[in-house]
């Protein structure tokens, strides 16, 4: 069977770098191909190609058979290629169904004609979004969603999913992957990147690995497992050392000091009367679904957010009462707060990786002398890189040139360097490769045995299960049930969490 | 277009700045050799300290645009200040008292534009421009009686010297400007504020979780923009006998934020230094210089003025392009 897109032998440079080199791949028709990789693998790179984002620098792209090269995005859509892109694309400042209708409008453009009619296109796609909801309302999940749904409008032929589960939800996912399957009996291709294994494993019909840029293995899913993929994905088995297998347990750190605790915590509709404790010395897991309140919890205790006036609750930092306005005060006492959304929020991208470690050292007023030091500041980022393995040219690139992996390291840098007594990480390995995944692990259980109060907020069950000693369930705003390292399971947890 | 510049291999690493450096250079060597007085050593000090004032008060725009504001109320707070000033000497006031009142007067202002930006949180365009309204309107009908020009009273003191008058053959004009550059640069690159001021131009989100006091910075850069106003103020009227208010409606804040953006700072905030405004206004010097001498009417002037600043941008955006690529990197 010809394939519907194909790439021949094709190298991609940036600034002469490669990013693909002297890559081969191809899609049939009606199937679900994986394309799995670490971050800076060239997966994203590979399909931009197809995406019309980025040219070819040597090699070809045939589609139906006939050599094409796309300028734009508009003309790989117009060919029927559509991609969904990791950083969402929608117009914040319109509307679910205007986003939908995009470049599509009729001239007399009929509010609510789009309106019925997105709302009936989103419902046969099973999507629990208002069409009449601004997107910048939205939380991360469903604005992934309308991106889907978009894609799946245009009626293309070829759809690339980039990353397309990070945001969703169990119950989300599961809807997700019964569309994907739709699609596909209605002879749609699909490409289908993705960190999580299990569901490239569950859902696709061969499986494309790159490392370095270079293809390494495509074959049919039946011949993988979880293993075998890790293996070609890194050129190591680390599946073992990274989630600790059932059965070999280690023992519970025990409690510490008790470093903070909550009482009757509210906000908004987003924290709902919440009540727990911290205890320095281990690390305390919190486990919800998306939109459960972690985050903000999270924010309200580091100061990013206030909570409520009147019924606002208690927060007591070593038995004193404290209450925030801004995080400098945080900063202060020793919370720092390791955010989610690292681009966003994270680091300064216009700085060096030195100067960004160097500035939160600063804003906790920790450095030596009145002025700044440059000599300071680079033996700060020699420190920090080196301990924590940050792999980069040198300390004067900037964060953004980075993989995913490496950012996250400068950014705990960034926090470890204002000595917090209490540091809390919301999904410290979103977006993070398998490789750097363990090294993270690695840091922040050796912060907790070093003393300090450590909290990893994560919507990964087997990172949560993993990492701490004591697991918190929140579910719809407040903190539900407590589970101890020894009688927690993947079961109990999730019971926990959705019902 | 964009394939030829970049197949040009040294060329991929030039960026505004250097362009408009580049520009500058060849501009000064057509001037030098089409015009026949252009290369004495009497107009090119001329050059420079006709673009002085024009340099201080970019200085006074960088602090705040590297902090992702702009302040549109520079030159209405220099000429009230600085006319306000004059008009108390001339009263009868003592020199140092008169100007300590101007001083305060500029640094007063722009502390309420801080605070209006910072914590009540109006963006800056319209408190700056707001504030321009008001300290023009106010000074107007309270502060200076009389015609719009208050001249420079003869007892001034020492204070004449900032503006006319040469130390070691320079005219003190550029000393001054050179002078606020220093320390510009050394607040905004030894200091923490100064190093402040980039990271929340960069990302506010970011310096405020950093724990970053980030409303005070603001204020503090508004104020710094004041204080620069009042030293430029100082300078213009010195230089020129008097101070006429009505400069606060010529475009001559378009010309600061010309000289800012030409040497290639980000109006995004984050991005630029004291050199990139260098550069900028020595641009903007050869370029008044030049066609002066060669008598071109003002209306073209600024017809060939803003035709540069659109080529230095059009070139900057080819040569460093803000596309998926660059704003997507981490993830190729």
């Amino acid at each position: 069977m010809q394939p519907i897109v194909e790439l021949k032998n094709v190298t991609k440079e940036f600034y002469g770098v490669p990013a693909l080199r002297d890559v081969s791949f191809d899609l049939a028709p009606g199937e679900v191909h994986a394309l799995l990789g670490e971050n800076g693998a060239g997966k994203s790179t590979l399909t931009k190609i197809m995406a019309g984002v980025h040219e070819v620098t040597t090699g070809e792209l045939l589609v139906d058979g006939k050599v094409e090269s796309f300028k734009t995005p508009a003309e790989a859509l117009q060919k029927g290629i559509a991609m969904v892109f990791q950083e969402t694309s929608l117009v914040p400042s319109l509307t679910v169904a205007q986003n939908l209708y995009l470049g599509n409008e009729k001239f007399l453009n009929r509010l609510r004609g789009i309106y019925i009619s997105a709302q009936q296109f989103l419902q046969s796609l099973n999507f629990g979004v208002d069409p009449t909801m601004f997107v910048s309302q939205l939380g991360a999940a469903q604005k992934q969603m309308v991106e889907i749904a978009r894609a799946v409008h245009h009626k293309a032929k070829v759809i690339i999913f980039d990353e397309p589960t990070a945001t969703l939800t169990p119950e989300e996912k599961h809807h997700f992957f019964s569309l994907i399957r739709r699609l596909k009996s209605d002879g749609v291709s699909i490409i289908f990147i993705s960190h999580a294994l299990e569901e490239a494993l569950a859902i696709s019909d061969r499986i494309t690995i790159l490392r370095d840029g270079q293809h390494v293995i495509t074959d049919d899913v039946k011949k993988f497992d979880r293993d075998k993929i890790i293996n070609a994905m890194v050129g190591r088995t680390l599946s073992g050392e990274l989630y600790g297998k059932a059965g070999d347990k280690r023992a519970p750190r025990p409690y510490g000091q008790k470093i903070l605790s909550v009482q009757n915590l509210s906000m908004g509709k987003m924290v709902r009367n919440t009540s727990f404790s911290i205890y320095s010395g281990q690390i305390t897991g919190i486990f919800g679904l998306i939109g459960s309140g972690r985050t903000e919890t999270a924010k309200i205790i580091s100061g990013v957010v206030k909570r409520d006036f009147f019924h606002g609750g208690e927060v007591k930092l070593e038995g004193r009462s404290v209450r925030y306005r801004v995080p400098r005060k945080a900063v202060k006492d020793g919370i720092v707060y390791v955010t989610e959304d690292r681009k966003l929020e994270g680091f300064f991208e216009t700085k060096s990786i030195a100067e960004n470690i160097y500035l939160n050292l600063l804003a906790a007023d920790l450095n030596k002398g009145l002025t700044v030091s440059y000599s300071e500041m680079m033996e700060l980022a020699r420190h920090w890189t080196e301990k924590l393995n940050v792999r980069a040219i040198n300390n004067s690139a900037r964060v953004v040139e980075l993989s995913g992996g490496n950012q996250q390291k400068v950014v705990i840098a960034r926090s470890l360097v204002q000595r917090p007594k209490l540091i809390i990480f919301d999904e410290p390995t979103r977006g993070v490769d398998v490789g750097a995944i363990a090294e993270l692990h690695h840091v922040i259980n050796q912060l907790a045995d070093s003393g300090l109060a450590v909290v990893v907020i994560s919507s990964y069950l087997p990172e949560v299960l993993n990492l701490a000693d004591r697991i918190l369930v929140s579910r719809q705003g407040r903190v539900v049930e407590e589970f101890s390292m020894e009688d927690a399971t993947e079961e109990k947890i999730m019971y926990a969490a959705v019902h | 277009m964009g394939n030829l510049i970049k197949s040009l291999g040294a060329v991929r690493y030039l960026n505004q700045e250097k362009i408009v450096f580049l520009l500058t250079v060849m501009l000064f060597a057509v001037f030098s050799l089409i015009l026949p007085n252009f290369l004495a050593a009497n107009n090119i000090l001329s050059l420079i300290r006709s673009v002085a004032v024009l340099g201080i008060l970019g200085l006074g725009m960088l602090i705040v645009v590297l902090g992702r504001g702009i302040d549109l109320s520079l030159v209405a707070n220099m000429a009230i200040s600085v006319a306000w000033s004059l008009q108390l000497v001339s009263g009868g006031m003592s020199v140092a008292s008169a100007m300590t009142v101007g001083l305060l007067f500029a640094l007063g202002m722009s502390l309420i534009t801080g605070l209006l930006i910072a914590y009540a949180e109006i963006p800056s365009l319209f408190a700056t421009l707001a504030m321009a309204t008001f300290v023009y309107g106010f000074g107007r009908a309270h502060l200076i009686t009389g015609t719009d020009v208050v001249y420079l009273p003869s007892d001034i003191g020492w204070i004449i010297h900032l503006g006319q008058g040469t130390l070691l053959g320079i005219p003190t004009p550029i000393l001054v400007a050179g002078a606020v550059a220093l320390i510009a640069y050394l607040f905004l690159r030894f200091t923490k504020p100064g190093r402040f001021i980039y990271a929340i131009g960069d990302n506010f989100v970011t310096a405020r979780t950093g724990g970053m006091p980030v409303r005070p910075m603001l204020v503090v850069q508004y104020v710094i923009a004041g204080g620069i106003a009042f030293i430029a103020g100082i300078v213009t009227a010195t230089s020129a006998q008097a101070m006429n208010t009505r400069v606060v409606n010529s475009n001559m804040i378009y010309d600061v934020i010309l000289v800012v953006v030409l040497g290639g700072v980000g109006l995004s905030g984050g991005r630029g230094n004291v050199r990139n405004v260098i550069v900028g206004t020595l641009l903007i010097g050869v370029l008044m210089n030049g066609m002066t001498i060669m008598d071109l009417q003002y209306t073209v002037q600024n017809v060939v003025k803003s035709l540069i600043l659109l080529v230095a941008i059009v070139a900057d955006s080819i040569l460093n392009p803000r596309d998926e690529q660059t704003g997507q990197q981490g993830d190729i």
